[in-house]
């Protein structure tokens, strides 16, 4: 037996470190390890980036940017982009003319028309679920953002006013602006995936007629085809979508419009195990793996493998979010929902003192010079580095547990410091960076008083999407990644009481709004300067939430992948992006 | 026999009567709010919560809401799972046949390893077989199961790349998830070997042996322990000295006598272990990226998922259930005095 044993180790030890450094393994097939399961595939409900990486690559937008490029763009299910120049943009701004390309097919051989642009777009203005994506084309299409009032109730004349806005003129799909609005044809380039109307109808979806739209507003995820099914004109079409395994197979689109995909099959799939995601990576059955900074030297030297760093991102991630009205229907959150010691009442963090506690008690240096590795600045506001507005000289936050505790002792009258409070802060599961945030502050936040107790919990994407939208997290760390490149995409959702995060942590501030519609009217440069600088201010003033670091990315990959170009507007960019470039060698 | 076997199988359903009700009872140390999330499939109906409360009677006297519920589990009803985004008896019956036949790859061999090795270290106590096994057995029971399972990927995945984690390769997922493939089992090498197809079966067989080689080196220590211990006490009785001073050889004496003996608390510990599998082997699923039963109890644990939980704790206790069934009819072939006494 020991001479069994003794063999072996010697026999491994031998063995070369990998006999994959250089030989390609699957050459037509693509695999991309992340740690994320896509809440839908539906183009009008998903708002998340993994559901996006799928969307990206199997249906296709009117344009799209143009290589690296975050202002430039080619069109795709568009023959043309429109400008003033080529006169599809009228002379005030305010209807565009986009001819929609003929001789494109979808995955099940129908051919594209202009009719299921115009659906496509009706259909994302009208399904306006809930913290969903539609209000960015709302916004400029009908000039509010959302179909339903504060109360819920659906506005009158939504019907009229998104008919008027999208139409078809032979061949052209037309667009009428109430107002003129410069970053649409950015936005149209992310969030304008076109679905085949045919199918939708055949398949249980909304039929795009007046009477039955109502109906099909703010729907449940699950009740549409679109939610696990898809068929578009992208390079790839999704072959299934394997929840058990949390796995996408997307297949090649031999019918493609373009040069087909190098690419026979693209792999996504969820593993939450760093180490089972690096040996994947290894053994070459990963091309490349999602990795959080704090993970690069475990990757850095591995044969065959390739680490492209220092790539800029267009997003604002991590933020810590606090939610001023919790709702506490059946919340574990929030503990007794009492300020008793065992939990906190639903509108805890509408006390700007708890708030600023927090603020105080997290260590942003610390976060940036061990977690991002000094890999990144400390952010000065909800407008990332690169993007007009963004203002260095703001003030900030810093760890000072003396000020922290001064905050906790004024909170609510004294009795936050008295009674002490228990709540839970939730990350999702294998967001490395997102984790410690939440164990900084839960160590900092518990050391102040011995009555202070925070929970952390790790909580799978899709479901931590639900409990977000639902209100429930008193605390929850997330980010956010542009929808187009303009400071307004960032204003908007974490500032204004009408945005996606405000809306979910009902803060609401009427100053705060002016000044966001302002930024998005100004065409003045420096104007919008000024604007977003007294705006930034006030978000430090106000604390709604966290903004921790300006920060760059890096991609690992095998080294036999090619092709691969960042472009930071991408889905879950620099990780996954957009496969069709993409080949082995 | 027959009769004994009868009288457990009668008992069965009384048992199921007392983990349903005790389930059922823990639910109600819940506000009867996230109890009405066992029967929402619809996140709008979160705004009408109070209409599900009324519904489903969740304010009233707990025998009335368990008889509601008991009503909908036996119609197949258990709910939505959200971690798994189906139902839950669709997530059972999606996760529990790969923990299935995990289990089955890895029970046989713990039950031969252990009760083989558990013998021999008894007939050679204190030489160099029985250290050598007791040391194994120690460092299997002692070693963490992610530690094992990841030192084990590292050289036989990451270093030799012979068994890759998860389920199976890309071609074989192609190939089950075919309109041409017939899932006659639900157990995937079984399913392909009947297909014709060898090569599927031998890949799926391929990604089943480091999950089961690390649970048999954890799980085999405390079956060999108990074996080595109960057969030497068996070793020690009168029964076997008698037998020898009437001069039957060693082996019959160990094998015929002994060890039948020797096999009543290795049965118990084995319907144990079988259980233990069976309910899921979480880090094990975890660390193999193997999507099994175990993985998504904890998942729903870990996020609330109230139906989640529920339907993974009532499949293990039915589980726990039958196998006590088996372990009990095992004993009575084991020992014939169990059933006479009975």
């Amino acid at each position: 037996m020991t001479r069994l044993l003794l063999c072996a180790s010697l026999l491994l030890g031998t063995l070369p470190v990998s006999a994959l450094a250089s030989a390609v393994k699957n050459p037509d097939t693509y695999t991309y390890v992340t740690i994320s399961d896509s809440d839908s595939l539906d183009p009008a409900w998903a708002y998340d980036t993994a559901s996006a990486l799928i969307i990206l690559n199997v249906y296709e937008p009117l344009f799209q940017f143009e290589g690296t490029s975050t202002s430039k763009l080619v069109p795709l299910i568009a023959a043309k982009v429109p400008t003033r120049g080529n006169g599809l943009i009228s002379p005030d701004g305010r209807t565009y003319r986009i001819p929609i390309r003929k001789g494109i097919k979808f995955q099940d051989g129908e051919p594209l028309t202009p009719e299921d642009a115009r659906y496509s777009l009706l259909r994302f203005l009208l399904q306006d679920r809930a913290g969903g994506p539609s209000s960015l084309l709302l916004e400029p299409l009908t000039g509010y953002t959302s179909t339903r009032d504060s109360k819920g109730v659906l506005r009158p004349g939504v019907w009229r006013d998104v008919n008027r806005a999208v139409s078809v003129d032979g061949d052209d799909l037309i667009l009428r602006l109430p107002r003129p609005y410069a970053p649409i044809l950015t936005i149209l380039a992310s969030w304008s995936p076109i679905v085949s109307k045919g199918w939708a109808v055949k398949n249980g979806d909304w039929d795009g007629t007046e009477a039955t739209w109502e109906k099909f507003n703010n729907p449940s995820k699950q009740a549409s085809p679109f939610f696990e099914r898809a068929n578009g004109t992208g390079p790839f079409a999704l072959d299934r979508w394997d929840r058990r395994t949390k796995e996408f197979i997307l297949v090649r689109n031999d019918h493609y419009w373009r040069k087909p995909a190098r690419l026979k099959t693209v792999v996504v799939k969820g593993v939450n195990e760093f180490g089972t995601r690096k040996l994947m990576l290894q053994a070459g059955d990963a091309d490349a793996i999602y990795a959080d900074r704090p993970l690069l030297s475990q990757l850095q030297g591995l044969p065959g493998v390739q680490i492209i760093d220092d790539l800029p991102t267009m997003e604002m991630n991590p933020v810590v979010f606090f939610t001023f009205k919790v709702n506490p229907v059946g919340n574990s959150f929030i503990g007794s929902g009492r300020l008793d010691g065992n939990g906190i009442p639903p509108d805890f963090f509408d006390d700007p003192d708890v708030r600023k506690g927090f603020a105080y008690a997290f260590d942003y240096k610390g976060f940036i010079s061990d977690v991002m590795r000094g890999k990144g600045t400390q952010a000065t506001g909800c407008i990332p580095k690169g993007l007009p507005g963004h203002n260095p000289r703001q003030p900030v936050y810093r760890l000072d547990l003396k000020k922290a505790a001064e905050h906790f002792k004024k909170a609510w009258g004294g009795k936050v410091w008295q009674q002490g409070f228990q709540f839970t802060i939730a990350f999702n599961s294998g967001n490395l960076p997102r984790q410690t945030i939440c164990q900084i502050l839960k160590r900092n936040v518990e050391s102040l008083n011995p009555k202070f107790k925070v929970d952390v919990r790790s909580v799978e994407w899709p479901t931590f999407l639900d409990a977000y939208q639902a209100s429930k997290m008193p605390i929850f760390v997330m980010g956010w990644s542009a929808d187009y490149p303009d400071p307004h995409d960032f204003a908007f959702p974490l500032l204004d009481s009408k945005g996606d995060y405000p809306l979910t942590q009902h803060f609401s501030n009427p100053e705060v709004d002016r000044l966001v519609e302002a930024g998005e009217t100004a065409t003045n440069p420096a104007e919008r300067r000024r604007i977003y600088a007294r705006l930034q201010k006030l978000e430090h003033d106000l604390v709604p939430h966290l903004v921790i670091a300006d920060t760059v990315l890096y991609r690992t990959q095998r080294s036999w992948v090619k092709g691969w170009y960042d472009n930071p507007i991408f889905p879950d960019s620099p990780y996954g992006g957009y496969f069709y470039p993409l080949w082995k060698q | 026999m027959v009769k004994y076997v009868l009288k457990r199988l009668a008992f069965l359903p009384l048992v199921m009567f007392g983990v349903t009700f005790l389930l059922f009872f823990l639910l109600q140390f819940l506000s009867p709010e996230m109890r009405a999330s066992l029967y929402v499939k619809d996140p709008r109906q979160l705004s009408q919560l109070d209409a599900v409360i009324e519904k489903y009677g969740l304010r009233k006297p707990m025998p009335v809401q368990y008889g509601i519920w008991l009503k909908q589990v036996a119609h197949g009803d258990l709910g939505y799972s959200e971690t798994a985004k189906m139902p839950v008896a669709d997530a059972i019956r999606a996760f529990f046949p790969a923990t299935f036949e995990l289990t089955l790859v890895t029970f046989f061999p713990i039950l031969i390893v252990g009760v083989f090795f558990g013998v021999l270290s008894a007939v050679y106590r204190d030489r160099l077989l029985d250290h050598v096994t007791r040391f194994v057995a120690i460092t299997g029971y002692s070693l963490p199961s992610f530690v094992l399972g990841l030192l084990l990927l590292m050289v036989f995945y990451g270093h030799l790349h012979w068994f890759p984690p998860g389920r199976y390769t890309l071609d074989t997922d192609m190939l089950v998830h075919g309109s041409a493939f017939h899932h006659y089992t639900g157990l995937l090498s079984l399913d392909c070997a009947l297909n014709g197809d060898w090569a599927a079966c031998g890949d799926v067989l391929k990604h089943l042996v480091l999950p089961a080689a690390t649970l048999l080196y954890i799980s085999v220590a405390l079956l060999l322990r108990i074996t080595r211990s109960s057969m030497l006490e068996e070793l020690t009785k009168d029964y076997v000295r008698t037998a020898r001073a009437k001069g039957l050889p060693e082996r019959t004496i160990i094998r015929k006598h002994a060890l039948a003996n020797a096999l009543i608390p290795v049965v118990t510990l084995s319907s144990l272990l079988f259980i233990g599998l069976l309910g899921g082997v979480v880090i094990t699923e975890t660390v193999f990226d193997f999507p099994g039963i175990g993985r998504w109890g904890v998942q729903a644990a870990q996020q609330l998922d109230i139906p989640g939980v529920l339907g993974s704790t009532l499949l293990a206790a039915t589980l726990f259930v039958l196998a006590n069934l088996i372990s009990d009819i095992l004993y009575a072939v084991v020992d014939p005095r169990i059933r006479v006494g009975n």
